[in-house]
């Protein structure tokens, strides 16, 4: 497993298509991938792990003169875009500018100048004799990474979530009341194509939380609200997507009413499927799974720390219950992620319905150990290894997590170390 | 009576957040401060639904902050019941038998929600008009205290309530004395919460949930040790006190929170929409709003109930 140490949490993690690179971001404003090594032919079980590919600051911390507010330079989102050629390209994004970077390697330098020398002096034109054609010799890798457009001064509000199109062309930016739509090649102008802001702030009731496009369908994306609603957009219906093509809401369970029930139930996370066929959503206590053909309610919903449901007043004093939890679909779209409190993570099985809640530490888990699945108990039977409810840690909490693309590799963030966990045997799972 | 002190109690908790967040890095947060705003105006229904209208008509202004009152932690009295006005009509809580006096009696539980008018008096036998005082002086320094006290229960203290949450239930009695419309609390009866973890919001003090009087909580739990932080007083006190009235540090705090979600962001009022643009600038003059409840009944509250009703 790889780790990294260092007093900067990490804000957002994502693996690329191919699963190749892991990038993570982080409240610094740094950018940090990983590479996976390829298998060794001389120890074939030592599948490859990940190493550190390249470090970069990707934001730095920025004042507005004109509103005097600062600007954090905390990494909110990492999109990857799909690799085109030798280089990877990436997008990351603060509060207020997106960036795309691109990364290319450099395994070969020029050698055998006529005009200049090894270190690149001016030579003598009376010693050069005959000419020679420079060549390729290869050094070591050196990885480079440049900014090559910013897009900038797009939004007036917190940019919550990026999300590059099906199309490779186009990438949309939301923050917490519009979403505009980019040309990577274009930073000077943007479409806004949501805008939610009521025309008095005072009506104001909700916000947009997150949002992406659809896989495969590149005129579709969906986004959700603070309210708990997702809403579909098609990008052909009108240039303004203000109208959804559909709705999707659960209505609220009366008997859990209470002070907190607004805030509960506001969508932190929305990931398509890798099908296109599902969402996932994330709220402050579960996770639910949509069909896109179903809009009146979820066709499931898991539970992933229903004991918090009866502190939520605490947790609402010491703010966790604004905590922002991310959601995953595996590479199958069988087995979906979260995280939770006391570096905990849960993972659901869509077919059998079973669950695990797993964690991420360094005193539960040394390479190529085995997890040991967890267990919080809520009272009765306590059994031996259980942690209980009162003595779960809130200020360790798994926010940002990934699954591989293809693989069983899942990358969990906790707080400032990144764990990388790999299934080398076929688990049930699949 | 309890669902209105838990409101209360959430009100004052989440006043305390927007003001703090005026000063976050990065500029007001959108989302975070909409849901505490939600959260306040469920807190407010609650509260303006409970039948204590002695409490609104009381027209006391609230008495400017102790001197020497620390700015971080529970402001004394803050689980006390609302006060009854000297002029309203509300019943002087009997003192009855199971509600000895004095701090040292909070064990007492009064596990009967129902009892109208003695409201829930957690501190047995006191006078009305120190419970007002009380209830006054608890309001002020904690929204004062909002900017000095940072983080409200980072999870290193107990639940704020403290002792004075000790002996009041907090599950919905059943049946619901609450009407439909009001919200239950949150929390279940918990057990005692330990202080390094954050605790399961405190209710009891008890080992059983929503029992009545409760065992002597384990001995180093914490809720015994906080002292009250002001001495009674005499009825007459609080008269004086109404004249002592500062009203500076409430107007301020009107100022800021306006009567709605949307004045304490913005900076001038509806015109200038590049100014409402500018929402993360911080509402250093905000002006109050319009009044969002018109019943006359607004008109008579004091300004601190106003800033409270208000949102």
């Amino acid at each position: 497993t790889g780790g990294r140490r260092g007093p900067d949490i990490i804000s957002t993690v994502e693996f690329n298509h191919t699963g190749e690179l892991l990038a993570t971001g982080d409240k610094g404003g740094r950018v940090v991938i990983f590479q996976r090594e390829p298998e060794s032919k001389n120890a074939p079980h030592s599948q490859g792990e990940y190493d550190v590919y390249s470090t970069f600051q990707s934001h730095e911390p920025e004042f507005d003169y004109l509103k005097s507010l600062e600007i954090e330079e905390k990494i909110n989102k990492i999109k990857w875009l799909p690799q085109q050629n030798a280089a990877h390209s990436l997008l990351s994004t603060n509060d207020k500018t997106i960036k795309l970077w691109k990364i290319t390697e450099r395994d070969k330098r020029p050698e055998g100048y006529n005009l200049k020398d090894e270190e690149g002096k001016l030579k003598d034109l009376s010693t050069v004799t005959s000419l020679q054609v420079p060549v390729l010799k290869p050094m070591d890798l050196m990885v480079e990474v440049s900014p090559r457009r910013v897009f900038a001064n797009g939004h007036t509000y917190h940019i919550n979530s990026i999300s590059v199109n099906s199309d490779c062309e186009t990438y949309m930016s939301a923050d917490d009341l519009r979403i505009n739509l980019w040309h990577l090649a274009i930073t000077d102008r943007s479409f806004n194509i949501v805008d939610i802001k009521p025309a008095n702030m005072e009506d104001l009731t909700e916000v947009i939380t997150a949002s992406e496009f659809h896989p495969h369908h590149c005129n579709l994306f969906v986004y959700s609200s603070s309210k708990g609603s997702l809403r579909l957009c098609d990008m052909r219906a009108a240039a303004l997507c203000d109208k959804h093509s559909k709705l999707f809401e659960e209505p609220e369970d009366p008997s859990n009413r209470s002070f907190f029930s607004e805030i509960i139930s506001s969508v932190s996370d929305v990931k398509f499927s890798h099908s296109g066929r599902y969402m996932l959503t994330r709220d402050y206590l579960t996770v639910k799974v949509w069909d896109l053909n179903m809009e009146a309610r979820p066709i499931e919903t898991y539970q992933v720390h229903d004991y918090l449901r009866s502190k939520l007043c605490s947790l609402y004093e010491n703010d966790c219950i604004f905590d922002k939890f991310e959601c995953a679909w595996n590479g199958s779209d069988s087995v979906i992620m979260t995280g939770a409190y006391n570096n905990f993570f849960r993972m659901f099985d869509r077919n059998t319905k079973r669950d695990v809640t797993l964690e991420a530490s360094r005193e539960s888990s040394k390479p190529r150990a085995v997890l040991k699945p967890r267990r919080v108990c809520v009272g009765g039977k306590r059994r031996r290894d259980d942690i209980s409810v009162d003595s779960l840690d809130f200020t360790k909490k798994i926010l940002h997590t990934a699954w591989h693309p293809a693989e069983n590799i899942i990358a969990i963030a906790a707080t400032n170390n990144l764990y990388i966990f790999q299934d080398k045997v076929n688990s049930e799972m699949h | 009576m309890e669902f209105k002190l838990e409101a209360h109690r959430i009100v004052s908790i989440s006043l305390g957040k927007i003001y703090n967040s005026r000063g976050q890095r990065g500029g007001i947060k959108l989302h975070k401060n909409l849901l505490v705003s939600l959260v306040l105006r469920s807190a407010r229904q609650v509260y303006l639904s409970d039948p204590c209208p002695g409490l609104y008509l009381a027209g006391s202004p609230v008495p400017p902050p102790q001197p020497g009152e620390p700015a971080a932690g529970p402001p004394a009295g803050w689980g006390e019941p609302p006060p009854p006005a000297a002029r309203a009509a509300w019943p002087e809580p009997e003192t009855p038998p199971e509600r000895p006096a004095g701090p040292d009696a909070r064990r007492a539980v009064d596990a009967e929600p129902a009892a109208p008018g003695a409201g829930d008096t957690l501190q047995g036998g006191e006078a009305a008009a120190t419970a007002e005082a009380a209830w006054r002086r608890a309001e002020v320094p904690r929204a004062a205290a909002a900017g000095g006290a940072g983080d409200p229960a980072g999870g290193a203290d107990v639940c704020p309530e403290g002792p004075r949450a000790a002996h009041r239930p907090c599950a919905c009695p059943p049946g619901g004395e609450a009407g439909p419309g009001a919200l239950s609390c949150a929390p279940r009866p918990a057990k005692d919460e330990r202080p390094v973890p954050p605790p399961g919001c405190p209710r009891k003090r008890g080992a059983a949930a929503g029992d009545g009087p409760a065992d002597c909580p384990a001995p180093g739990s914490s809720p015994l040790k906080k002292p009250r932080r002001h001495p009674e007083e005499p009825a007459g006190g609080a008269a004086a006190e109404e004249e002592e009235m500062e009203t500076g540090n409430v107007a301020n705090l009107i100022s800021i929170f306006g009567s709605s979600f949307s004045g304490l962001l913005r900076k001038s009022p509806a015109g200038g929409r590049e100014e409402a643009e500018a929402e993360e600038s911080g509402p250093e003059a905000a002006e109050p709003g319009q009044i969002c409840c018109d019943q006359p009944v607004l008109r008579d509250i004091n300004p601190w109930s106003t800033a409270i009703v208000a949102f």
